[in-house]
């Protein structure tokens, strides 16, 4: 296996030569030493593709649900993975479209919200009720993103933000007419304690809070499609792909770099001017505030400071680098790569990692959690988790 | 000579007096008539009345072309006026019924009189009575903590009462309109668990009891109706009433929803297919079976096959112990039928069930030995088809025991010799021996109230006796006298046209003309002879009889809704409430007056009482004109249109308006047509 080395950091890591061929990696030299990371590295990719029974070369999402089954939403439908292998649920089984588009899990009922290209579904019980912007107050069939906050769905539609109260029945949307919204085309949405934060096409982020009504952008402040004129200084681009929110950070995706705001500054980062591997990002999953990033070179993980990016070579091969602050990158690579470079959808806990990439579904199994040294980053006070990326063992007893 | 005058004079003034009378009256009747005439005013007719009651009707109706106001719009219409408005008679009716540990004790929930009863099971005496606001319908007791639980349905609540005093101690607000109730426990008192079924809302709710709290809400099925635990206190299993809907020209189905009480989530949601009408469900844990009544409705099949048994029959679904499938046996015979199963209790030793009928007054015994040994012996064809071959039930149903009128709810003694059974329209509860299998005695909680023609007209109304073989009641595609939701393919207009939507009866006093072709004037020419041709097959309601099932029927209100109750309407509510009495476009297009939905929907019954057409005719449809539905209680009626195609609001313009006719919508964003189907919710 072919490797590259940079000499600096030999003498540092000779220590740690076992540990790193025991996870996996073959090193270019014994520098890549995971374990003073701050956060934990993917160690082996098992990958699912059609061969192995998934029903799309695409899989554009995944979801480890609090009950341990896995979601799958692909081109092809839904798969949900139990002790018994993959099993799918289509259009015949009531799903309204095959494409999936969103996933997210409501943490006291285990009902899963399913977002496609035609409708919102709820699959509960082994049922799929389907919610259409015929039927029903869905803002728009076009789903790009769900999340759920008590009991409200929110969705994030090309017709605006939709607001479902599950006891009520009653929707709300919210959109250029009614909102601080520059265009009513949402892609992503995300509860974040008493706020929601709803990520806009050309219109940057929304920070909503629904117990006031009130509304709040976040748009570029250079106004600049291509370039981040002044970095930090709010988000990188009002091109919002997707977002998240977990712990009081919030993070942003667009098609030209990638921002961070924990509530009081915003990081910018492009790929010209940091180890973000492409400006194209459009997926980030976060957890113990490490963004885990889908762009269309791979894999990239970063605490704002720290960052290691899971790419595949022309013949196949992974691909890891470790970029550590004031250091030189670190290259390895492995035995086993990502299915595909183009990250699509992205699910992380302590222990393992599922990657949704244009070509298969990728299962990325951690190294040992580091300690949890983590980069300090000041927090939102008093947020606490409420939606779908809190961790799934905070269900209370029914 | 002058006497002859004088005589003539007389005459002539008797004369005069005479014709004067004469025109007196005359006129007196021309003008009656003309009030009549008034009175009468449909569209069109509107155009000829004088100055003066154009004016009035164009002043009151707010329209300057009154050619579709009708006098009747505004007169004796009124909802304060109307039938169900009016305070009624109220009856010591049981509902749910629960027997202490000991069995010495029986206690009943009366809703009609917002009492619970506490009976002495050796004497059949009644012991206490408490006052519990709020239609008490359901009672479940949980000894060791000295509680009895009781679903008060009007206020959506369980209230918990000590079993010492019969005294309210606290309440937890549930879903809407709870009816089910069980509890569960898995041996502590922090783990044990209250089921709510909450029947208006389609939710399940999960309560904890030490202190009384919701911990979870689980969307169910359709009207999710009886509860059952299972022994080990560890899952839970809800009836659901109606059939989630299928769409105009698919076999409906309903739920059996499973409940994983340890994770408090839903574990599977079982198909009943082509059933309905679940109100009760029982397990028998020896077997593993999970069981509930129901009704197989074959509403797509043409009428004409009542007198063939093939619309509907009542029968078991049975989830099998492996939970992979529903086996669907009968439980009527082949020429007698026990319509509308109310409840369902399994004795566990010596596996037998009891099926409540509460349209054929009577209660089935079932040996459910027998029954395992019958589907033992079937193939699994013979299994598919099971339901439809009613002479089966003979293989296991071991007798019919006669109960007073309309029996909903009943309750096995612990020892399991005894069967206490509600017998809600003669305010009384039966006492069977279940060794015996007869009658030991009756409890009699109050007058039978005979005397009042709306008691009445609910035992016709509920009563199967009056259809061919007994198979059905009014209240068998009535539920509460509100919809099935489901569509029927009546023959009056020729076999295979002309589906038609369930409709419902409440709300529906002074909404005439009725039947969506609007032909009945009456509710007397709907129940009585309409009903008699097109249903029963046998002779219809007459005379009194008659009159008693409208009074009836006008008795009941429109159905209640979680919109409805709100007090004040949602700014949602008060943009949509301005886009239903719009007159004009947010860009000041005037709205034809023949487009506007106060024009056919005119308040207070949102009704004009006439046929309309609005674009909605279907391919096997006779005419563009169908009767204007009443919009109260208009939420909890889907589907929709005449032929329930729609199965919202949202799609009566969504999918189904054609060139505004149907009301002027092509102008509204989505949220003015989510705020306009908001407040339509809220009437």
């Amino acid at each position: 296996m072919k490797t590259t080395s940079h000499p600096n950091r030999f003498s540092r890591h000779t220590a740690n030569l076992a540990a790193v061929v025991a996870l996996g990696l073959v090193p270019s030299a014994p520098s890549a030493d995971p374990e003073t990371l701050p956060f934990p590295v993917i160690t082996r990719f098992e990958n699912f593709r059609m061969e192995q029974g998934m029903p799309s070369h695409k899989i554009h999402s995944v979801l480890k649900a609090s009950d341990g089954r896995l979601w799958v939403g692909t081109w092809e439908g839904l798969l949900v993975r139990d002790s018994k292998g993959f099993h799918p649920i289509t259009t015949a089984d009531g799903l309204s479209h095959k494409m999936i588009l969103g996933l997210a899990e409501d943490p006291t009922t285990g009902d899963i919200w399913v977002g496609t290209m035609r409708g919102l579904n709820r699959v509960s019980g082994g049922k799929v009720k389907a919610y259409l912007q015929t039927d029903s107050g869905l803002p728009n069939n076009v789903v790009y993103g769900v999340d759920v906050v008590g009991d409200h769905v929110w969705v994030a539609t090309a017709a605006g933000t939709g607001d479902l109260n599950t006891r009520t029945g009653v929707w709300q949307i919210y959109d250029h007419n009614n909102a601080v919204m520059h265009e009513p085309w949402c892609y992503s949405i995300k509860g974040a304690g008493s706020v929601v934060y709803i990520g806009v096409w050309g219109g940057g982020i929304v920070e909503h809070d629904p117990s006031r009504g009130t509304f709040k952008e976040y748009r570029d402040p250079d106004a600049d499609f291509h370039y981040d004129l002044v970095p930090d200084d709010g988000p990188v681009n009002d091109i919002t792909s997707w977002l998240t929110w977990d712990d009081g950070v919030l993070w942003q995706c667009t098609y030209f770099g990638f921002s961070r705001f924990d509530g009081r500054r915003w990081r910018t980062w492009v790929e010209s001017k940091s180890p973000l591997p492409s400006n194209f990002t459009q997926f980030v999953w976060s957890h113990r505030k490490v963004a885990w990033i889908g762009t269309d070179k791979g894999l990239s993980t970063t605490d704002g400071e720290t960052w290691v990016n899971y790419s595949v070579s022309d013949k196949g091969t992974g691909l890891m680098e470790i970029h550590r602050p004031s250091q030189p990158v670190e290259k390895h690579t492995t035995d086993t790569a990502l299915a595909h470079g183009f990250v699509l959808g992205v699910w992380v806990d302590d222990q393992e990692a599922w990657i949704a990439t244009s070509d298969g579904l990728s299962h990325g199994l951690l190294s040992a959690a580091p300690g949890r040294r983590m980069a300090a980053h000041p927090t939102l006070p008093n947020t606490p988790k409420t939606s779908t990326d809190s961790h799934p063992n905070n269900i209370t007893a029914p | 000579m002058k006497r002859r005058l004088i005589i003539a004079l007389a005459t002539a003034a008797i004369l005069v007096a005479g014709l004067g009378i004469a025109w007196s009256r005359a006129d007196k009747t021309i003008r009656q008539n003309a009030r009549i005439r008034v009175l009468d005013v449909v569209h069109g007719a509107g155009l000829r009345l004088p100055e003066r009651d154009r004016e009035h009707m164009q002043d009151r109706s707010g329209l300057e072309d009154i050619s579709n106001v009708s006098c009747r719009d505004c007169h004796g219409a009124t909802t304060n006026s109307l039938p169900w408005a009016q305070p009624r008679p109220r009856h010591a009716s049981p509902s749910g019924l629960a027997v202490s540990a000991r069995g010495d004790r029986l206690f009943a929930a009366a809703p009609d009189t917002d009492e619970v009863i506490e009976v002495e099971t050796s004497t059949l005496k009644v012991l206490r009575r408490a006052a519990l606001p709020g239609r008490p319908t359901s009672v479940v007791l949980h000894e060791p903590s000295g509680s009895l639980l009781v679903v008060c349905r009007d206020q959506d609540r369980v209230a918990r009462l000590d079993l010492g005093t019969l005294t309210e101690k606290e309440s937890v607000f549930v879903g809407l309109g709870p009816v089910g109730l069980a509890i569960a426990s898995q041996g502590a008192i922090e783990t044990t668990r209250v089921v709510v079924a909450n029947t208006l809302s389609d939710d399940i709710s999960l309560l904890a009891l030490q202190p009384l709290r919701e911990v979870r809400r689980l969307p169910a099925g359709r009207e999710p109706y009886g509860v059952a635990t299972s022994a080990d206190g560890t899952a839970a299993y809800v009836a659901n009433r109606l059939a989630v809907m299928p769409g105009i020209d698919r076999a409906p189905a309903s739920e059996l929803t499973a409940i994983d009480l340890v994770t408090g989530r839903i574990s599977a949601r079982h198909r009943l297919d082509s059933a309905h009408l679940s109100e009760a469900v029982a397990t028998l844990p020896t077997r593993g079976w999970i069981l509930t009544p129901m009704v197989r409705v074959r509403n797509l099949v043409p009428i004409t096959q009542v007198a063939r048994g093939w619309v509907m029959s009542a029968g078991l679904a049975l989830v099998t112990p492996d939970h992979s499938s529903v086996i669907q046996v009968p439980t009527d015979e082949a020429n007698r039928y026990f319509a509308d199963p109310s409840d369902l209790v399994i004795d566990p030793v010596r596996e037998r069930a009891y099926l409540v009928s509460g349209g054929g007054d009577a209660v089935s015994v079932i040996d459910l030995q027998r029954l395992h040994l019958w589907l033992q012996s079937a193939s699994e064809s013979t299994l598919r088809t099971a339901i439809h071959q009613l002479e089966v039930s003979g293989d296991y149903v071991l007798a019919r025991i006669p109960t007073g009128r309309n029996p909903r709810r009943a309750t096995l003694s612990p020892d399991g010799t005894r069967l206490f059974v509600s017998e809600y329209l003669d305010n009384a509860i039966l006492a069977i021996d279940t060794t015996t299998l007869k009658p030991q005695g009756r409890i009699v909680l109050g007058a039978a109230g005979l005397d009042d023609p709306i008691r009445r007209g609910e035992r016709m109304f509920t009563w199967a006796g009056k259809t061919f073989q007994g198979q059905f009641s009014c209240r068998s595609c009535h539920p509460d006298g509100h919809v099935d939701g489901l569509n029927y393919d009546f023959d009056g207009d020729g076999v295979g046209d002309n589906l038609l939507d369930n409709r419902s009866l409440q709300g529906v006093a002074s909404t005439w003309p009725f039947k969506w072709n609007g032909k009945n004037p009456s509710l007397e020419i709907q129940c009585g002879p309409r009903f008699a041709k097109v249903l029963m097959r046998t002779d219809p309601f007459e005379g009194q009889a008659l009159k008693d099932l409208t009074v009836y029927i006008q008795s009941l209100p429109p159905a209640r809704t979680r919109h409805a109750q709100e007090r004040a309407l949602s700014p949602a509510q008060e943009r949509g409430r301005a886009l239903f009495y719009a007159t004009e476009t947010p860009s000041r297009i005037p709205i034809p007056t023949e487009r506007r939905c106060t024009t056919c929907h005119r308040p207070p019954l949102f009704t004009n009482r006439a046929k309309t057409a609005v674009g909605t005719r279907g391919l096997n449809d006779t005419t563009d004109h169908f009767d204007t539905p009443h919009l109260l209680g208009i939420a909890a009626s889907a589907p929709y249109l005449h032929d329930g195609r729609a199965k919202s609001l949202e799609e009566l313009w969504t999918l189904y308006q054609t060139n505004d006719l149907h009301g002027v919508s092509s102008y509204m964003s989505k949220q003015q047509l989510n705020d306009l189907v908001e407040f339509l919710k809220t009437l």
